[in-house]
């Protein structure tokens, strides 16, 4: 029996409306993202990447076709079931962090779970393990706006993979990182893919991260061009 | 463990004092708004309690026993029995009223005419018992007193006038005066009386409109041996009317058919209705005041809502309801609301009590007596202090806080949060 998908689409499109016109940023798109995939979206600007992205987090609701994550379709859900389904199975990671300002490191890497129930010292025990990690040990009671770009993108792989969810989609996440930073990132994530056995899909024009991908779905105006699988990434 | 419940008002509150700087300013202009209303209540309410206690000295008492006729016909044949008052006299010495009641004083008011050999003034005669008289309406006082002295128990053909009256009639202590009204039978009947003291109140119908003679002299100059037109109560407290009302109508009401049993309000609805017009502009001026501070709550949540358009965004992305992101931002409204509410009352109540305890005295700033309804009003306002002051102050706040963070909520709901993401603040 094989194993449900993390993710699966069927024919999905996102059509925008502004003063009249539409565009379709997403066209027909219809996949399967397997638990434990390292998967990259790549494509030119204006291809539809962060849109899909959107739609495989429930952030945007199609205008027509179907998206499941771990068996939830999500066009079904109502707005508070799909806030749950988030917060249960989606991480996300951003091009510009969004770590919460007023929250410290640790409480930014924890906000799923708080919001999930989990107990204090639970949390903090799964937060500090994952720092550890990720490198950013001794920095959990520091702000966002003291932490380096690079840190803060950590605190934000932090948060989006300490609930273990099926799903974390990441768009753009390195690209306000020097390379450095950003191949210290990079390791990072495929160890947690490779550890943890987390999903991870990507949008990124970043060529590193595409080298480093299982599979790679290049888009081209909103349609998936081409689809390659490749063997298992490589940490650096 | 933390209850998901409480992350968003911590949430919440670390919001609030990040933004330090607005949240003083908006924090600032609120309290001030509260302690402007605390201002303007305690000295507002110490003014009314000034009024009121004037008026119903000056007047018919906190409570007025009267026939049911007397104050529209103002005639010598409405009016209460010596029975009928004794009877009323006794139902204030029962348990649920005698505590409240501070003084009682029966009066028997006829219009009529003061003749001098130069003039003729229409007066009201007041038939007074000179002893609780003197204590009840305190025209006697020593800042009242112009010349002579008030009324005494053993006085019979004696007349205490006010200064105008005098000046009127030409008139000066000692001098002789004829007091002519219609008796019981609708004879004109005429009283000799000497001027045994003068008094000015400031209130230029009472100075000339006004004459005590003793209660006996004119009971037997009507004829209506015993008997009076008012039987005028006054409470300890002008707060306890409505239950003492209730109660000696209850009373009275089971002894007596004959007589009606009347609040102040009802008994000089002039003054009523000065204090409630003076309580509506108080009103407008505070509802004015919490408008204003409404637009700076809205402008600054909503403001704090915009900035953080890529913050809720992501709050939603992270697992959060459009109900709690909302609620945040509500909470936020709240707890700015709320420190200001308190802040506001110890700020105003404070200010009140280290300026103001011993009276906010505006002598200064009339020339003569202001008078009001026809009571003289005290240039020396003394504040009262109430629970209900702080209550209202403060649910108006909240009130105002509730309202003004409802929208910047709903605008947080409305955030889409794709298009977050891509915000710049």
């Amino acid at each position: 029996m094989s194993k449900q998908p993390a993710v699966h689409t069927e024919d999905v499109w996102k059509v925008f409306e502004h003063d009249g016109i539409s565009v379709e940023a997403v066209r027909g798109v219809t996949m399967d993202i397997q638990p434990g995939e390292f998967v990259v979206m790549a494509g030119p600007s204006g291809s539809g990447k962060t849109t899909l992205l959107n739609l495989l987090g429930g952030l945007t609701r199609p205008t027509r076709g179907k998206v499941w994550i771990d068996g939830n379709d999500l066009t079904e859900l109502s707005e508070r079931r799909l806030a749950q389904l988030r917060l249960q199975r989606v991480g996300f990671v951003f091009q510009a962090y969004n770590l919460l300002p007023v929250l410290t490191a640790l409480e930014n890497a924890e906000f799923s779970l708080l919001l999930r129930g989990v107990p204090d010292e639970e949390r903090h025990a799964k937060v500090r393990a994952l720092f550890e990690k990720i490198g950013i040990a001794g920095l959990e009671d520091r702000r966002p706006s003291k932490l380096s770009g690079g840190q803060q993108q950590r605190v934000a792989v932090a948060r989006a993979v300490v609930g273990e969810p099926a799903l974390v989609l990441a768009d753009e996440p390195t690209a306000n990182l020097d390379t450095a930073t950003s191949v210290a990132l990079l390791d990072v994530m495929t160890r947690l893919n490779q550890e943890m056995g987390t999903t991870f899909v990507f949008a990124t024009h970043d060529q590193r991260l595409m080298e480093r991908a299982q599979r790679l779905i290049r888009l081209v105006d909103g349609a998936i061009e081409t689809d390659d699988r490749r063997s298992a990434p490589a940490a650096r | 463990m933390t209850p998901r419940w409480l992350v968003l008002p911590r949430l919440s509150w670390r919001n609030v004092r990040r933004q330090w700087r607005r949240s003083l300013l908006t924090g600032t202009a609120m309290a001030l708004g509260v302690a402007a209303l605390v201002f303007s209540r305690t000295l507002g309410d110490g003014a009314h309690e000034d009024w009121i206690d004037s008026g119903v000295r000056m007047g018919s008492g906190h409570i007025a026993v009267q026939s049911p006729q007397f104050r529209a016909s103002r005639k010598l044949e409405d009016r209460i029995s010596a029975g009928d008052w004794e009877k009323v006299s006794a139902a204030l010495e029962a348990p649920g009223v005698a505590p409240f009641v501070a003084r009682v004083t029966p009066r028997l008011e006829v219009i009529g005419l003061a003749n001098s050999p130069t003039s003729a003034v229409p007066v009201m005669i007041m038939g007074v018992d000179p002893a609780s008289e003197a204590e009840f309406s305190q025209l006697g006082v020593e800042q009242r007193l112009v010349e002579g002295r008030y009324l005494e128990p053993g006085d019979r053909l004696h007349v205490y006038i006010g200064k105008r009256l005098a000046e009127r009639l030409d008139l000066e202590l000692g001098s002789r005066m004829v007091l002519s009204a219609q008796d019981v039978n609708g004879d004109i009947a005429g009283q000799l009386v000497r001027v045994v003291g003068i008094f000015q109140t400031g209130v230029p119908e009472s100075d000339e409109g006004i004459v005590h003679v003793p209660l006996h002299t004119v009971q037997q100059w009507m004829g209506v041996e015993g008997d009076i037109t008012t039987l005028s109560i006054l409470l300890h407290s002008g707060w306890e009317v409505p239950r003492v009302l209730r109660r000696v109508r209850a009373l009275v009401g089971e002894m007596t058919q004959g007589v009606s049993v009347l609040g102040w309000r009802e008994a000089m609805p002039e003054l009523d209705a000065a204090i409630k017009l003076d309580d509506f502009w108080g009103y407008v001026f505070n509802i004015v005041l919490f408008v204003i501070v409404a637009l700076a709550i809205v402008n600054t949540i909503l403001m704090s809502v915009l900035y953080r358009t890529r913050e809720f965004g992501v709050l939603r992305a992270l697992g959060l309801t459009k109900r709690e992101t909302a609620t945040v931002v509500f909470t936020e409204g709240l707890m700015l609301t709320g420190i200001a509410g308190v802040v506001g009352l110890l700020l105003g109540f404070g200010l009140v009590w280290l300026l103001f305890r011993n009276g906010l005295d505006y002598s200064g700033a009339i020339e003569n007596d202001f008078t009001f309804s026809g009571v003289v009003l005290d240039t020396l306002v003394i504040p009262v202090f109430r629970w209900i002051q702080v209550v209202m102050s403060l649910g108006s706040i909240i009130a105002v806080g509730v309202l003004a963070s409802l929208y910047p909520a709903y605008r947080a709901t409305r955030i889409d949060v794709a298009e977050a993401m891509k915000f710049e603040a």
